[in-house]
């Protein structure tokens, strides 16, 4: 594979978290890109939370939650749904393409499930490649106007 | 002072010329908007109206770097941390050109504030000193325009280093500052001292065109004596949205903001516009808000620019006239009518508590 | 009777009842109106209504200590705020009048000044307004000129649904039929082009913004104002550089948080003083919004948003297998 890249994942606590522990416990192979925030309910994640990451410059974001019907809190993961549903058609008017934000639902047995989303949502990430940063050319761009010295985070 | 032509078909070269050793900035169109951008070939200049965003980034960038810092671990003792501080000024050769001279005098106020005995700004200086202006005189008054009132006109050359003027075919390029004269060396100006009565003319139609003056002079007494009459600010504010449009465009307001963008180990010291129509402006750590709403705001907006600051300048008004404030406001607030009703207005007495 | 006359004769015998009532008046020039406050009978000669009646008054409806009753003059579009305020309780329904009108469309301002420009004329210069059958008449710089309404009115009247206030507590006037048709063309056309194209966009119009918010502050939703979470140290979710970052940010910040919620009243937009066009993304959510959840914000009082309600079984959501 090539170069790996920036995935972020944020996931519900109560499953998907469990999922990939479980995937982690039955030493499923996957990929290696994906950092995982954990989250206490799909319901906490904030559509912003994954804007903030896209445009920061992660390449793809993953969230995942429990199943429909089977919310901890029984019914967070319906709200996030109808907001991530929103989110992800969003997207493309800023310029980012749709499929660096997915959304699933993977439960705290599901390890293999889990090792075949983050599979695929990698490969999917791979696909398009490294995302275009709306602050590429910042730089040049504002040189006559107060340069800001732009703080390197990966050294 | 010389007086030299410049035909409107030379000026692409003219500033090709100056922007060979410089950044050259000049406004140009976005959209509906006019900015200013550096300029190169190819790029239009709009001179026939004002700019909606002055150039007061050129000189006081809307974010800039102070300092960068770095902290040092020591290897041998992980508990002794050193601080490693770079400062930044950058202050490239600058020319600002297409000003307007009420864009201009804004500096002066700065000025006063970044550059004088008492304090004395390195960042703010270095550009200063690095900063050339080329002004374009007015032919013709906005209807929002209202220079005359603070003591400027449509051709005040103060704070330039060169003035052009409009006029048949070209413009008038006259010498305001030493630096200024250097400009004028350029073998595409050619001899315009026998044109200077018609830039003159040029000049009095377009102070003719701004209407009748008002005189603020009545303003700082007026406006200190409404400091408690709450009512009155409640009554000018009402229609205020408190966003920052008006300060972020206004070439006199110079209030800015601290902040230390740190990232690991890491970080720069950023300093950054701020504007006294924000709740945050005055926030106190301890939750206590001084100017809690947009009535005691825009009262500081207002009461800075036409009082506080006179009083400690020599009466020179915190305002250049340019008006930007209310036509680009987005519920029009006319700082004009709220002096004005300051100083006519009968104050009402304090409530005896 | 003249509409005028009709809004000043309700709004004179609802007066005593309301702490003020809010509505347009002439601003600093013949092409400005600005927002007027009226206390007392006497305040009734400021007010005007016509195509430069441009402001949603219905954004300081939330600006004001809870138990004033206010009255709050509304255009079609601006009374869909109304609404939405009412659906989500951020404002009670006995604290305000509203005094409805119907409205054909008002002028887009920046159509007014390119319009101008076309005839190398300034807008900061004109120095009469009126307005005649289908047309508007000004004299600039001791130049008669003679826009046709089609040219200058706003985006927003050319697709408008509602012409009529959809609430109000008085009408002035008759209301006006038929509806346009909003298919959200801009929208497909904007997305017409390339990721890369839209993205460079975007860079280019935010490359200008001076970050007042002034879209946030004209905006009748945007209702946390003085507690804006753009403006919060802890979290940090915009740092204080101006980086196109930054800017973007805070559009997506005011942008979700509208999401199912904008009345399109396009308030955003004309309140930017570098005119960049912040409608556009609102109008891509609330198109995806539609056809979602079928759903317009502000125009049922009862009916709750969609993001603040589920359905167990989604019509419109597919599940991804994967």
């Amino acid at each position: 594979m090539d170069k790996e890249l920036r995935i972020v994942g944020f996931l519900c606590n109560w499953c998907s978290y469990g999922g990939a522990d479980t995937a982690g416990v039955g030493r499923f192979t996957q990929p290696t890109d994906l950092r995982i925030i954990r989250m206490p309910c799909s319901g906490r994640i904030d559509p912003l939370f994954v804007l903030k990451t896209l445009i920061g410059g992660a390449d793809g974001v993953l969230v995942s939650g429990c199943h429909p019907r089977d919310c901890h809190y029984a019914e967070g993961n319906y709200y996030a749904r109808r907001r991530l549903e929103v989110l992800k058609r969003f997207l493309p008017i800023i310029g980012i393409d749709q499929g660096r934000f997915e959304y699933t639902w993977v439960s705290a047995s599901e390890g293999q499930r889990w090792q075949h989303v983050v599979t695929t949502f990698t490969n999917q990430i791979h696909a398009l490649g490294p995302i275009q940063r709306i602050g590429k050319d910042a730089q040049a761009r504002a040189c006559a106007f107060g340069r800001t010295l732009e703080v390197d985070v990966s050294a | 002072m010389a007086a030299k032509y410049l035909a409107s078909e030379k000026l692409p070269a003219w500033l090709a010329e100056l922007a060979a050793s410089r950044v050259v900035l000049v406004p140009v169109k976005e959209r509906d908007a006019v900015v200013f951008r550096p300029y190169s070939e190819g790029v239009k200049p709009v001179l026939d109206r004002q700019a909606n965003v002055p150039p007061k980034a050129s000189i006081f960038p809307a974010s800039e770097s102070l300092m960068s810092f770095k902290y040092i671990k020591n290897p041998e003792d992980l508990g002794q941390v050193a601080v490693e501080v770079h400062e930044t000024v950058d202050a490239p050769p600058t020319v600002v050109f297409g000003g307007r001279p009420c864009d201009v005098r804004g500096f002066n106020i700065f000025d006063r504030v970044y550059d004088c005995p008492k304090v004395q700004d390195p960042y703010y200086k270095a550009r200063r000193e690095n900063t050339l202006f080329v002004t374009l005189a007015c032919e013709d008054a906005e209807n929002a325009c209202f220079c005359h009132w603070v003591g400027s006109s449509p051709s005040d050359p103060v704070g330039s280093d060169v003035l052009l003027t409009p006029i048949q075919g070209g413009y008038l390029v006259e010498d305001v500052s030493k630096r200024g004269k250097a400009l004028l060396s350029s073998k595409l100006l050619a001899d315009g001292s026998k044109r200077s009565t018609e830039a003159k003319a040029v000049h009095k139609a377009a102070l003719e065109s701004l209407g009748e003056v008002w005189n603020p002079e009545k303003a700082p007494a007026k406006l200190l004596e409404k400091f408690d009459d709450m009512g009155f600010w409640e009554d000018v504010s009402a229609k205020c949205v408190s966003c920052g449009a008006c300060t972020y465009l206004c070439p006199t307001c110079y209030c800015f903001n601290v902040t230390d963008e740190r990232s690991g180990m890491k970080g720069e010291r950023i300093r950054t516009w701020d504007n006294c129509m924000s709740y945050l402006f005055t926030l106190e750590a301890s939750g206590h808000n001084p100017r809690p709403t947009k009535a005691h705001r825009l009262k500081n907006r207002v009461g800075h620019k036409f009082s506080y600051y006179p009083d400690i300048h020599e009466g020179i008004f915190a305002c250049c006239g340019c008006g930007r404030c209310i036509k680009l406001c987005p519920v029009s607030v006319d700082i004009r009518e709220i002096v004005r009703l300051a100083v006519e207005r009968p104050t009402a007495k304090p409530e005896k508590s | 009777m003249p509409l005028l006359e009709e809004l000043k004769a309700q709004i004179t015998r609802r007066l005593p009842e309301l702490d003020l009532v809010i509505g347009w008046g002439q601003g600093y020039d013949p092409l400005h109106h600005t927002p007027v406050f009226i206390k007392t009978e006497a305040d009734l000669d400021k007010l005007v209504f016509d195509p430069l009646c441009v402001h949603n008054l219905s954004t300081y409806l939330t600006r004001y200590v809870h138990g004033k009753k206010l009255g709050v003059v509304v255009k079609g579009c601006d009374s869909r705020s109304v609404v939405e305020l009412l659906q989500e309780k951020l404002i009670k329904r006995e604290d305000v009048v509203v005094f409805g009108l119907p409205c054909e469309g008002v002028a887009d301002l920046g159509k007014i000044k390119r319009a101008l420009a076309e005839q190398d004329l300034d807008i900061g210069r004109v120095r009469t307004v009126s307005f005649e059958k289908g047309s508007l008449a000004l004299t600039v710089a001791g130049k008669n000129v003679e826009l046709p309404m089609s040219k200058v009115l706003a985006d927003k009247c050319g697709r408008c649904k509602y012409h009529n206030a959809v609430i109000h507590d008085e009408f002035a006037g008759q209301p006006i039929e038929g509806q346009s048709q909003d298919a959200y063309e801009d929208v497909a056309a904007f997305e017409g082009q390339t990721l890369e194209e839209r993205m460079e966009f975007w860079r280019e119009q935010m490359e200008r913004c001076v970050r007042c918010y002034a879209c946030r502050n004209a905006c009748p939703l945007c209702v946390c104002r003085d507690y804006c979470i753009a403006q919060s140290r802890e979290p940090g979710w915009v740092s204080q550089r101006d980086g196109l970052e930054e800017k973007l940010f805070f559009q997506m910040i005011h942008a979700t948080h509208l999401a199912g919620r904008c009345t399109e009243c396009g308030e955003c937009e004309r309140a930017c003083p570098v005119d960049i066009p912040l409608l556009l993304l609102k109008r891509k959510l609330n198109k995806e919004i539609l056809d979602l959840f079928d759903y317009r914000a502000g125009t049922e009082p009862d009916v709750k948003p969609p993001l603040l309600s589920f359905k167990v079984k989604e019509e419109n959501i597919n599940e991804r297998g994967w």
